[in-house]
């Protein structure tokens, strides 16, 4: 994943070098008056909006993004109870595999947007409504990626393994999981991001929480900071989730240094 | 004790491919003693990897049968321990838990299956690789490795296709001693599949040549070279006679297998 033509000490000045021009740049831009901060307010607003939103008595943020990262990662953990068991039950047999691949292929195209309309109808603008756009936005992506991870393990393990004495169902819990593992977790870290986007949508659609919602009501009242300490909250928290994830992905593929391959 | 462990009984393998039929083994027959190491030799695409495969249960032939014991083989058979040439080791477990995992299907204590793998992980000269990944060993320790856990299953016969195929010469040597010593102690039933006469002397008692494609027994030969063996062994004038006789047989087999094209690239 690290850039192999640099060390660690240079891509960190590099990369800090960066950020600071960019953030310089921006705010040097607004400070001068070529940009209106009505439409882009400056760095350094942004953080202050950040802070009245963040600490103090009517302090927002944190409860948005707790409440945005529950929906992501309960609608993304449904979608793993479901998926990944699904997967590999398709990935081993052919003949279900067939069966569903049709449906699958014409769930999976679907944008999470486009089942906002239905799941409003049928369950309101609840907590369950967005688990569940969570849910539809994911599942059939998990689903996929597990099928493919677990068509990708080596025949000659099975084969090995049954060798062995290994039942069918041996087969799959030490074999077939495992060898997919790798691959089934890299599909989960782009899963994990488009769960998201289901959120953020479902959010500015029909919410009275979360930072979809904060975003959008900023929107209205033209509150342009706010919008953007609200866009900023999300990549903190998907960046920190991701990190999370790479820890999780070391700990549970100990075999491959460095976690798999993406 | 010329108890039969295996019999092939004109067996026939024919696959269907996309361009239509294609016989990988025709009418094999063959016939291996209890304890008895038998190698087979022959061209690259002969079918020898399909007939292991066949006694492995892995597939089933298309006409004949095999039998293990007097038993028809219809399904994998865990009786027969196979050793693949790419090892297929399993990459997430280590090495004690690749040569424990025979005996764990088995329902054994945690206990039992460790003290079973630690047994021929010190056999094979392991010791201390036993938390290592398959990932982080040379070749050569994978496929002991991967000889420790078909042994360490107990089975009655043990396959090998080509297991030091990709071994560099001096580890092959190794695991050629390695194996020697472990059969002639344990008395195993071996079916050792080769490219090399010289690999197929030094372990066999006999020694089976298959023709081209499709396989059958082209010839056989009783290798007397006196047990037990030593590497060593290679260097006397017995072993040079019988390698010159197979050399000719096979030398003739090969040719006629690979009418080669006119090289045009
Ligand atoms: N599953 C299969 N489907 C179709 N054809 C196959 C299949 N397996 C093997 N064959 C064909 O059968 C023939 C014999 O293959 P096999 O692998 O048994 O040869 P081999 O003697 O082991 O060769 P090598 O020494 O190169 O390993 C080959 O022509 C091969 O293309
Ligand atoms: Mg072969």
């Amino acid at each position: 994943m690290r850039d192999k033509e640099l060390e660690l000490w240079r891509l960190i000045v590099f990369g800090a070098i960066g950020l600071v021009g960019f953030i310089g740049l921006w705010e040097l831009v607004v400070r001068l008056g070529f940009i209106d901060p009505f439409f882009l307010p400056a760095p350094s607003q942004v953080v202050q909006r950040m802070q009245q939103l963040a600490v103090g008595p009517d302090a927002v943020l944190w409860r948005d993004i707790r409440v945005s990262a529950i929906r992501v990662l309960t609608g993304f953990f449904l979608s793993i109870l479901v998926g990944v068991p699904c997967g590999l039950i398709m990935g081993v047999n052919p003949v279900i595999r067939a069966a569903l691949n049709p449906i699958i292929s014409i769930i999976r195209p679907l944008p999470a947007l486009s089942w906002i309309p239905l799941s409003m109808l049928w369950l309101g603008i609840d907590e369950q409504q967005k688990y569940a756009i969570v849910f539809m936005g994911c599942f059939a992506s998990v689903l996929v990626y597990t099928t493919d991870a677990t068509m990708g393990v080596d025949p000659t393990l099975t084969l090995a393994a049954r060798n062995l004495g290994a039942t069918r169902m041996q087969v799959l819990r030490y074999v077939v999981l495992p060898g997919a593992l790798p691959n089934i977790l890299s599909g989960l870290k782009v899963v994990l991001a488009i769960a998201w986007t289901c959120v953020i949508s479902a959010e500015m659609v029909g919410a009275n929480s979360g930072l979809g919602f904060r975003i959008w009501t900023a929107k209205e009242w033209s509150d342009t900071g706010q919008v953007l300490v609200g866009m900023l909250s999300i990549s903190l928290t998907v960046l920190l989730l991701d990190i999370l994830f790479r820890g999780v992905e070391r700990l549970l593929v100990p075999w491959r240094k460095g976690g798999s391959a993406a | 004790m010329s108890d039969v462990m295996i019999r092939a009984e004109n067996v026939s393998m024919t696959f269907r491919t996309r361009t239509g039929e294609l016989g990988a083994v025709e009418d094999f027959s063959l016939q291996v003693d209890r304890g008895e190491v038998v190698c087979i030799v022959g061209a690259s695409g002969c079918g020898k990897s399909t007939l292991l495969n066949m006694v492995a249960g892995f597939l089933r032939p298309t006409a004949g049968r095999i039998l293990l014991e007097g038993k028809e083989i219809t399904a994998v058979e865990p009786r027969c321990g196979m050793i693949f040439q790419n090892y297929a080791l399993f990459p997430w477990m280590t090495v004690r838990g690749n040569v424990a995992f025979g005996p764990r299907l088995r329902g054994l204590s945690k206990k039992e299956c460790n003290r079973k793998a630690q047994h021929w992980i010190e056999r094979v000269g392991l010791q201390g690789f036993e938390q290592a990944y398959p990932g982080e060993l040379s070749g050569g320790m994978q496929q002991r490795v991967a000889l420790c856990r078909a042994l360490a299953n107990e089975p009655e016969v043990l396959l090998c296709d080509e297991p030091f195929a990709a071994l560099d010469a001096m580890t092959r040597q190794i695991m050629q001693q390695e194996l020697l010593r472990i059969v002639q102690d344990s008395a195993k039933t071996v079916l050792f599949i080769t490219h090399s006469i010289d690999e197929a002397l030094i372990l066999s008692d006999r020694l089976v040549v298959m023709s081209a494609r499709p396989g059958r027994v082209k010839a056989v030969y009783n290798n007397d070279l006196p047990r037990p063996r030593k590497l060593d062994v290679q260097l006397t004038d017995r072993f040079l006679k019988l390698k010159r006789q197979v050399w000719d047989l096979v030398q003739e087999e090969v040719m006629g297998a690979m009418v080669l094209p006119v090289n045009t690239t």
